[in-house]
């Protein structure tokens, strides 16, 4: 009973919601401050769009604005998501990486509009003197996601409330099935090695406290993967060991290393890898929420079982991606 | 009779060189992404006109300044050293210029402006540092300076390392490893327009000292004798060869071998070490950093860092060199 008037008021939210963006919609030319803080005035609805970044694009297929992408960033086959969802995108031209960014090879494909992260600022104001529409973007957490996934909307004229609403709606879910519950203590195993992992500032931190658990490396500080030792993990002694998505290793090594014995995650083989079939959900991609869902499925699955996860994360995916991921792609 | 031949040949030499780099430059400004249409190419209305004038022609004539600056400036260091091998590092100006680089990508965000201005202090203050150290030494001379360079680069190089290990590595660790492999990919109007007098100025200084640096090729007692005051005239001189070169790898990031090869292959193809030789190793230098250029923005789908190509081609022709026995005529 709870539950339904639940989903009734979200029903309401949701219609309310469209309404607002529909409302907005006809209202091009828009003006936008981006990441950056610039004021970008879009004429009307961009048809060709430049990502320079794999969250953006892959926000702009949430959006349902893949037929209008013309370039992306590169390496895009080292995403599978985009291959389930829009396998058109892997032939499209690449306009290079924030490393290399490729400046003319952006402006040859005369796109309406290029979205790309706000470390391309110089590259933003070369493409903007070209007469080039750039619009900069920050999606280094939920939040700024958000904010990204709003300005991706507002910009292109698409409607982004039902991805928002996504967020909101779980981000709650969340919050109110773990109130109260107990938090075990989590170790971040990172991608390159499993004697790395994620301090409070980064992104990883704030998925695991999401999903109900408590990061055992918060106390550190550092904005990237840290190198901790084997004598610090023994020391925080987690009770659950998460791998992070793209991990060069597997649960295997980490419960076959001798110096982890006597570990309680390792003694109780609660460590677990992300699934990262579809999408890294360790970093603020549209369906990073998923991300701690998986988690909280993990920690709390009494709570929240790994079934309604895979529900879940179907329905995500057939809802703004368009396809449904077999079971194989969401555990690992 | 052989005089007259020697300049015949040299004439020959002149005209080679001076047809390569018109016909590199002209490669250069036709090969790249965009597809320029020639028509509107100096219309700053149309995208082709703005791509042109904006990207094409800038990159190209960076490529231009900074092939013949880096070459001259060779010619400066070697003669200055009277060693072969010579060349900006060996007074700390690339480890200087890197470390500029390399602070401002950490401390200042890594913008185009505050990188090229730290990387250009960098190197300048690399070189004012080694002259100073040399002066406070007891036993003068070029041995004495020489050592204050390895010096200074090895203080720079240790502060290069202790940055680069504190540094994120996906962003700003990339950021710097890419920096020292140089690329004219990021290269606009305006950074041209604000590192050309700088270059200009370094290389006019050299030209205006080219018979003194002649001079100094010379032991230092002779090159008294012949009322050269050795001590200033060779920090004068490396002042000026070290400011046209950090104003060109303040906006390029450091090339390899272009620098230490043009000159060497001047005084083979003329068979004299003479003062004018500088020009044509700078026309050399020109036409191969043009050609590097075409290759690195033309080979693979996204750019290639400009470095690979000139070590690419300039280390088989180093070796080339070496085995055809006669060498530049002051190689003993």
């Amino acid at each position: 009973m709870k539950r339904r008037s639940l989903l009734a008021i979200l029903l309401v939210v949701c219609l309310l919601a469209t309404g607002v963006a529909v409302a907005e919609d006809g209202g091009f030319p828009v003006t936008v401050t981006d990441a950056a803080g610039r004021e970008v005035t879009i004429e009307a609805a961009p048809e060709r769009l430049v990502s320079g970044y794999y969250i953006t694009t892959s926000a702009l297929i949430a959006l349902g604005l893949e037929d209008e992408l013309v370039g992306i960033e590169a390496k895009a086959n080292s995403r599978p998501v985009y291959a389930l969802a829009a396998p058109e995108l892997l032939e499209l031209p690449n306009v290079g990486s924030a490393k290399e960014f490729d400046l003319e090879g952006c402006a040859a494909l005369e796109p309406d509009l290029a979205v790309l992260p706000l470390r391309l600022k110089d590259a933003a104001d070369t493409l903007s003197e070209l007469g080039v529409k750039v619009l900069l973007v920050n999606p280094e957490s939920l939040d700024l996601l958000k904010e990204t996934v709003a300005l991706l909307g507002a910009a292109t004229g698409a409607d982004a409330s039902a991805l928002l609403d996504f967020c909101a709606q779980k981000e709650a879910f969340l919050g109110e099935l773990l109130a109260g519950e107990a938090r075990p203590r989590v170790y971040l195993a990172g991608n390159s090695s499993f004697l790395s992992t994620a301090g409070r500032a980064m992104y990883q931190s704030a998925m695991i406290e999401l999903g109900g658990g408590e990061n055992v490396a918060a106390e550190l500080g550092d904005s990237y993967w840290t190198e901790i030792s084997y004598e610090q993990l023994l020391a925080w002694n987690p009770e659950v060991i998460v791998i992070a998505s793209d991990a060069e290793y597997s649960r295997e090594d980490l419960l076959a290393d001798e110096q982890l014995q006597g570990v309680d995650a390792i003694e109780s083989g609660r460590v677990y890898a992300l699934p990262d079939g579809v999408e890294a959900w360790d970093s603020p991609v549209p369906g990073a929420l998923l991300g701690s869902l998986w988690v909280a499925s993990r920690l709390h699955g009494e709570l929240y079982p790994s079934e309604q996860f895979a529900a879940d994360a179907r329905a995500f995916y057939s809802q703004f991606y368009g396809f449904e991921p077999d079971e194989a792609l969401l555990t690992k | 009779m052989n005089r007259r031949s020697n300049a015949g040949r040299t004439r020959r030499w002149w005209i080679a060189a001076g047809i390569a780099v018109v016909a590199a430059c002209a490669l250069s400004l036709a090969v790249g992404r965009f597809p320029v249409e020639w028509r509107s190419a100096l219309d700053s209305d149309t995208m082709s006109g703005r791509v042109f004038l904006t990207l094409r022609l800038p990159r190209s004539l960076m490529a231009l300044a900074a092939g013949f600056s880096l070459s001259v400036a060779g010619c400066a260091y070697q003669g200055v050293f009277r060693n072969p091998l010579a060349a900006p590092d060996v007074i700390g100006a690339a480890s200087g210029a890197s470390l500029g680089a390399a602070g401002a990508i950490l401390f200042l965000g890594g913008g185009a402006l505050a990188t090229a201005l730290c990387a250009f202090a960098g190197g300048m203050a690399a070189v004012v540092a080694a002259l100073l150290l040399a002066t406070l030494a007891r036993r003068r001379g070029m041995v004495t300076l020489l050592l204050a360079g390895i010096v200074v680069n090895a203080l720079f190089q240790s502060a290069l390392m202790l940055l680069k290990a504190a540094a994120d590595p996906e962003r700003q660790l990339a950021a710097v490893e890419y920096w020292i492999m140089g690329s004219f990919a990021d290269v606009t109007r305006g950074k041209l327009l604000g590192a050309l007098p700088w270059m200009a100025l370094g290389a006019a200084g050299v030209f205006l000292l080219r018979r003194q640096i002649l001079l100094l090729g010379l032991e230092d007692d002779e090159a008294r004798m012949l009322g050269v005051p050795v001590a200033r005239m060779r920090a004068l001189a490396l002042a000026f060869a070290t400011l046209a070169a950090s104003a060109a790898v303040s906006v390029t990031g450091l090339i390899s071998f272009v620098g230490l090869l043009p000159p060497h292959i001047a005084r083979l193809l003329t068979r004299s070490g003479r003062a004018s030789t500088m020009a044509l190793a700078g026309l050399i230098g020109a036409a191969l950093m043009l050609t590097a250029d075409v290759l690195a923005r033309s080979v693979a789908a996204s750019e290639v860092p400009v470095s690979v190509v000139t070590s690419l081609i300039g280390a088989p022709l180093l070796f080339a060199l070496l085995c055809l026995g006669r060498g530049g005529g002051r190689d003993a």
